[in-house]
This record gives structure tokens, sequence and C-alpha cells, in this order.
């Protein structure tokens, strides 16, 4: 039991460190707070938004 | 320009047999970054890739990787030679793979899938585990914040789930 429940712990402290180290890394981690919260639709749309931007961009440079 | 919903409207549409792997996957799962193409893993047999390439066909599809970027005009015969496709659309970049490094072929692939509803489509995209599994046994540097961003998501909603009414501050 004792060693499951260190499993556990180190486990969460595994995880707890996966914000640290997206925010040490310069991941804007409440971006992917808001995201989880949209639907899979919205993500996908929101994507392509920005893809669209992208693709709009590269072509002004390339004119 | 690129359309990835209307792309995989049509494998949809059309009865191709795929999950959603790769960056576009981890769009799905909350990503932030933007992808230019979407990858999928799809049961490579003829009759499933002939699906593809009918649902593909007004598409204009051509094999991207070759240099005079070939028509894609697969037959039974040449559909058993094939492992991956990279492909071209008027609407995106699609690459179609037969297995997934670290997880392995077709079959385990859709096992370690989940169903999501995207508007009026149901879609199998990897599970969010399974993603970051593959993204590390590719070891690929440009996966790195791929990866950060996967496993940041992953602690966010286990802590959404352990406090899911949670006052915002």
């Amino acid at each position: 039991m004792v060693r499951s429940h260190g499993k556990r712990a180190k486990s969460s402290s595994r995880q707890k460190d996966a914000i640290q180290a997206a925010i040490d890394w310069g991941i804007d981690v409440s971006m992917l707070s808001d995201n989880i919260r949209r639907s899979y639709a919205e993500r996908i749309r929101r994507h392509q938004i920005a893809l669209d931007t992208v693709d709009k961009l590269r072509k002004a440079k390339h004119r | 320009m690129s359309d990835f919903s209307k792309l995989l409207e049509r494998l949809v549409a059309g009865g191709v047999d795929f999950v959603i792997v790769g960056g576009f996957a981890g769009v799905v799962h909350g990503c932030t970054y933007v992808t230019q193409d979407i990858d999928i893993c799809c049961d490579f047999s003829p009759a499933n890739l002939l699906r593809l390439q009918q649902a593909l066909a007004e598409l204009h599809p051509v094999h991207r990787m070759t240099p005079s970027r070939k028509k894609l005009a697969l037959t039974e015969k040449t559909c058993k030679q094939l492992k991956n496709l990279y492909l071209d659309t008027d609407i995106g970049q699609l690459d179609c793979l037969s297995s997934i490094d670290g997880l392995g072929d077709y079959r385990k692939v859709k096992q370690a899938s989940q169903l999501i509803d995207v508007e009026d489509m149901q879609l199998h995209a990897l599970r969010l585990d399974a993603l970051i599994e593959s993204k590390k046994a590719l070891s690929r540097p440009r996966d790195k914040e791929a990866i950060l961003q996967l496993e940041a998501i992953r602690k966010l909603k286990s802590e959404k789930r352990s406090h899911p009414q949670q006052p915002a501050i």
C-alpha cells in the first residue's frame, strides 16, 4: 500500500512539473487552459483561422 | 488555401477508415501551435486506400514528395506496395501513415484512439496519452514543444477532473 501511494505521489509530482516545464519553455499555459474548455470543433475552427493568417502573411512576404 | 475541416469531411463522407494522429491530433487536444498538414494513420488495405483516393479525387491529389508531383493514381496492385502516402490537395496537405512509432500498426493505433464529435462528424483521434507516447518515440527536437504542451494539457485536465467546479479567480 505504502508503495502504491509513493508511486501516486511521484506521478502527481511529475505531472505538477509538466506545468512548470511548459512555463519554463515559454509556453502560455493560460492559452492551453482556455483551449481545453472549448469544444473540439471550436479548437479546430480557431486553428483554421490561425493557419489562414499564417498563409496570408507568407503570401504577402513573397509579393 | 488549406481547409482541414473540409478535408476531414471528405474522408468521413468517403467511408475512409482513419485516425487523426501527429500535430493535428495535438490541436484537437488543445495545443496552441499551427500545423501545416494533417497526419492520419489509416488502414492500408487496397479497399480503404481506393476509398481515400475516391474521396480526394475532386481535390487533385498529388504525391508531394515526388519531384514531378505525380498525380495520385492508385490501383489495387500498387496499393499493396505502400507504407505511407504524402499528399498535397487543393485544400491542404495530408500525410497517410500505415503505422505509428511507439504504438504500432493501424489496428493498435485505432485501439489507442477516441471518438470525437466535430459538428456533424464523428472522427477518431489518437488519445492524449498515446499521442504523447508517439511523439516521444520519435525523439525529434522539433516535437519538444508539442510534448511540453501535451503534458501540460494532461495535467490541466487532471486538475479539472479533481476540481470540476473550482470558481474562477
